[in-house]
């Protein structure tokens, strides 16, 4: 009766592992993709955006080498090459996608779906054909794309993320609305390949997830970079004329080659007119789930950056992705409720857990150590001594309830804290626990040996 | 001179009641009129005005204790005057008999320990177990001290342990053979959730772990946490002692009418149009004070020798409120125009909301609607309040197909049960009474005349 035990719809990170779940689990397993698998992290967010990120940082290191006593005569680069070297990866990756659904026996469809009931799905394909399938249960992966209100002008100059990764010549001065994790992103990158920045942030700080004493530290890096960073009012009057984007900041004229629009994602729910499936949706667009992903409709699951309260993340939809393809095989999985970030600036930054506004907030009592990079012996020997580690804990039970890093590795250093907070370590086993000599992971250690008042490698007061 | 403070008496009927926030504190200049403390009764919670000027000189009663009404709380007065350490006794009014065991505090004990009353034999409320009874401890486990901190150590309860020391005494090695034969060197337990349960004495034997694998997390620790018995509010305490009062001393029977009101539901939506709106309840209410003053039966009490008829209608009202259940009563509902009806009843469930009833306002009832109507349910029964001889529980209105005139039709139709207290209201008297309720529902001419 069933053409298949269950259906995905879109193949990105949610989409994809949902599907090799699936079939794993002895699933009959169709997945449906209208654009490009491996979806928007893969083509055009997470992998592009490290990969050129990658070329600025490799360019910095080449313009500074005489630091470390290496001397580059002309550093130059050139930016096509930087976006073929781009392309190139994310092709190769995405071709590692295909093979993987292809060798657990997932059935690819290309071509963009829609319900016509809760277990039926139209598929207008590539080709121009359409086909109907119906589905026992089905993910629901279709992802997100970059808010664009109405009150933008409608011009090329005027660009989400997506259409930033196809220039094939970086704009000589960036006007970047929306100072969250992709401005900020897009920003250094930017910046650090010569480019005039300016960022413009309604909030009164960019990355206001972050704790103040990390923003702190990004914020001057990104300032030394060259970023103008002006906050606490929004950009208006937003024109293009004579190929110049333009707008008023308070009472200033700011004008740049192009503006790049990072306010947010919202979900792609509506073409897959869930109505007809009955699956409720939020007023944003958004589908409430519980904690197996499932939505209204039993049958019927959503992972990834449309679900309500979604961090969109790619490795959170992973995870949701997993536990929906499980649940529909009757296992007892449910999503994981600690889920760690990345930030990819210059430096980059880590968070795992609750920050330490959050903890207070909620009304917890709180105790906080940090560990500064300053006085780590690694990070002197490689020129990163900017940034810290912080470990946010409970004072009663010693609890990790969080953690915070910004600096080089970051986003690496932060794993070891994810670990740790996920399976209720005590910050005094952090400092119990070994930590190799010269890494910057040391500075987690220092950092609980901080909270208990008995670093070695701190002065005396 | 300093002026003592003292708890005041709000209602006929309040004995005692707690303050469960002071909205000053020690050395605080405070001005007449400023909200000096918030009380909770057996009905309300209340704000306490001051009426000096000066400062907080002393708190005796602090937070949370129960004291009789009149209690000296505290003193206002002059920045540095003396106040007496421990409060005088309260003043012996002629409502509380002599013999009324007061336990107050001794002079040497600075801080006040709870005083106790016992409530007058004559009042309706009956006797209050105390709020916050720590729960009992089990008798005295005889036990060496190595093994005490082990069981403390390892997040366990010692108790059911066998004790092979001399007189049963628990001992190291019996400790250990209790745990290894329960199970404990199997559990898995996350270094923090293991801190949180030794602080809050948690036996880890008994909590399901609901990490991987069954580890215990912190989550599971804080689950058994909120295991632990919490105190009821008074409001609580009381609602439970009425109601098992009631349904240990009254015999309940029940009737049930179904009341075809779409005819009055039309009417009502005329009236709205020309300007005055009722509410389905206020057509209730007004059948119920009808029908009671034709059925005085239903409007008596006994206390099962003597049946006394209540007189004047003092009709209760069952407001839902955030944490409980308050009934506002509308006194001598028979005397009332429809109009002043609507007008009582809407000032007092907007003050039942507000939490700002006076504890008098919610005495002396002698019969009872309680109103679901709003809550999606097809029926429901009621429970007598103690004191009356009946209570209407009125459930949804429902639109249902009906047979009116051999003809299938949609009709509003709304059911009522009726509890009685059988000792005095005989089952063909509770249904007349009933429909007598229903018949009035239905008969619009008597709306007409009366709106």
């Amino acid at each position: 009766m069933y053409d298949y035990d269950v259906i995905v719809i879109g193949a990105g990170p949610g989409g994809y592992p949902a599907a090799i779940r699936s079939a794993q689990l002895g699933k009959k397993t169709a997945i449906i993709e209208k654009e490009a698998f491996g979806g928007t992290c893969l083509n055009w967010g997470c992998i592009p955006t490290k990969t050129l990120i990658a070329s600025a940082e490799r360019y910095q290191q080449a313009l500074h080498a005489d630091e470390f006593g290496v001397s580059a005569a002309k550093v130059t680069f050139d930016y096509s090459l930087m976006i073929k070297r781009k392309d190139e990866i994310v092709k190769k990756l995405s071709g590692g996608i295909q093979m993987l659904l292809k060798s657990n026996g997932v059935e690819m469809i290309n071509g963009s779906a829609r319900f016509e009931g809760p277990d039926r799905i139209s598929v207008v394909q590539a080709d121009g054909t359409f086909r109907w399938l119906r589905g026992a249960s089905i993910i629901i992966a279709a992802g997100s794309e970059a808010a664009m209100p109405g009150f933008l002008p409608k011009h090329k100059l005027v660009m989400d993320s997506r259409a930033f990764l196809d220039l094939k010549e970086l704009p000589k001065n960036l006007l970047v609305l929306g100072g969250g994790v992709i401005g900020c992103e897009f920003a250094c990158m930017a910046a650090a390949l010569e480019c005039k920045v300016t960022i413009v942030e309604m909030l009164d700080d960019i990355l206001v997830v972050l704790d103040r004493d990390v923003r702190r530290v990004l914020r001057k890096k990104m300032e030394e970079l060259g970023i103008q960073i002006l906050t606490g009012a929004p950009l208006t009057e937003i024109k293009v004329a004579n190929g110049k984007v333009t707008g008023m900041y308070k009472e200033q004229e700011l004008c740049g080659d192009a503006l790049l629009i990072s306010i947010g994602r919202t979900p792609n729910t509506a073409a897959l007119e869930l109505g007809r499936a009955g699956v409720k949706t939020e007023k944003n667009g958004t589908i409430p789930v519980n904690q197996q992903c499932r939505t209204n409709v039993a049958s019927i699951f959503a992972v990834g950056d449309l679900i309500t309260g979604s961090i969109q993340l790619a490795h959170a939809a992973t995870q949701q992705g997993v536990v929906a393809a499980e649940a529909i095989a009757g296992m007892k999985s449910s999503v994981e409720k600690l889920c760690p970030s990345c930030i990819f600036t210059m430096p980059e930054v880590g968070l795992a857990g609750l920050s330490e506004a959050q903890a207070k907030e909620q009304g917890r009592a709180v105790r906080s150590a940090k560990f500064s990079f300053a006085a780590l012996g690694k990070a002197m020997a490689a020129g990163a001594t900017d940034g810290f580690v912080k470990w946010i804990a409970d004072p009663q039970s010693g609890q990790l309830l969080g953690a915070q890093a910004v600096g080089s590795h970051a986003t690496e250093l932060i794993a070891e804290a994810a670990l740790a907070i996920r399976n209720e370590l005590t910050i005094a086993e952090i400092g119990n626990t070994i930590h190799s000599h010269p890494t910057m992971a040391e500075a987690w250690m220092e950092a609980a040996h901080a909270y208990h008042g008995q670093c070695i490698h701190i002065l005396k007061r | 001179m300093a002026q003592a403070v003292i708890f005041p008496k709000l209602g006929q009927t309040m004995e005692e009641g707690a303050i469960v926030k002071w909205l000053a504190k020690e050395g605080d200049t405070v001005k007449k009129g400023d909200i000096l403390f918030e009380i909770e009764t057996d009905k309300a919670n209340l704000e306490v005005e001051n009426f000096f000027e000066g400062v907080l000189l002393k708190i005796y009663i602090r937070e949370g204790i129960t004291v009789p009404v009149d209690t000296v709380v505290g003193y206002i007065g002059a920045k540095g005057e003396k106040v007496p350490d421990a409060p005088p006794p309260p003043e012996k009014s002629a409502a509380q008999p002599a013999a009324q065991p007061i336990a107050t505090p001794t002079p040497a004990v600075a801080a006040p320990q709870p005083l106790t009353v016992a409530p007058a034999a004559t009042t309706s409320t009956p006797p209050l177990p105390r709020p916050a009874a720590a729960p009992s401890k089990p008798a005295k486990l005889i036990i060496s001290p190595r093994a005490r901190a082990l069981a403390k150590e390892s997040c366990i309860d010692p108790a059911p342990v066998k004790g092979s020391g001399p007189g049963g005494r628990i001992v190291e090695k019996d400790l250990r053979a209790y745990m290894e034969s329960s199970g404990y060197d199997h559990l898995r337990i996350t270094p923090a959730a293991k801190r949180l349960a030794a602080a809050n004495q948690i036996n880890i034997l008994t909590v399901r772990g609901s990490g991987d694998g069954g580890r215990i997390m912190t989550e599971d620790i804080e689950r058994a946490i909120k295991r632990k018995p919490v105190a009821m509010s008074r409001m609580r305490q009381v609602i439970a002692n009425r109601l098992v009062e009631s349904k240990q001393n009254i015999p309940h029977f029940y009737v049930s009418v179904k009341a075809d009101i779409t005819e009055l539901m039309s009417y009502r939506l005329l009236l709205k149009e020309r300007g005055t709106s009722y509410s389905v309840n206020d057509f209730i209410l007004e059948a119920v004070i009808l029908s009671l003053e034709e059925f005085p039966v239903v409007n008596s009490t006994t206390d099962g020798k003597s049946v006394s008829w209540r007189g004047d209608v003092d009709l209760g009202m069952a407001v839902s409120v955030a944490n409980g259940l308050l009934v506002p009563v509308i006194r001598a509902a028979q005397t009332l125009t429809m109009a002043e009806l609507k007008a009582q009843t809407k000032a007092l469930a907007l003050k039942a909301r507000d939490g700002k009833l006076t504890p008098d306002e919610m005495v002396g009832s002698s019969f009872t609607v309680s109103n679901m109507g709003m809550l999606g349910v097809d029926q429901f029964s009621a429970i007598i309040n103690p004191g009356e001889a009946g209570i209407l529980a009125v459930a949804s209105a429902q639109e249902v197909p009906a047979i009116v005139n051999n003809e299938i039709k949609i009709r509003t139709i709304m059911a009522m049960t009726l509890s009685v207290d059988h000792r005095i209201v005989d089952g063909a008297v509770a249904a007349q009474f009933i429909n007598a309720i229903k018949a009035k529902l239905e008969e619009l001419e008597l709306w007409k005349s009366l709106t």
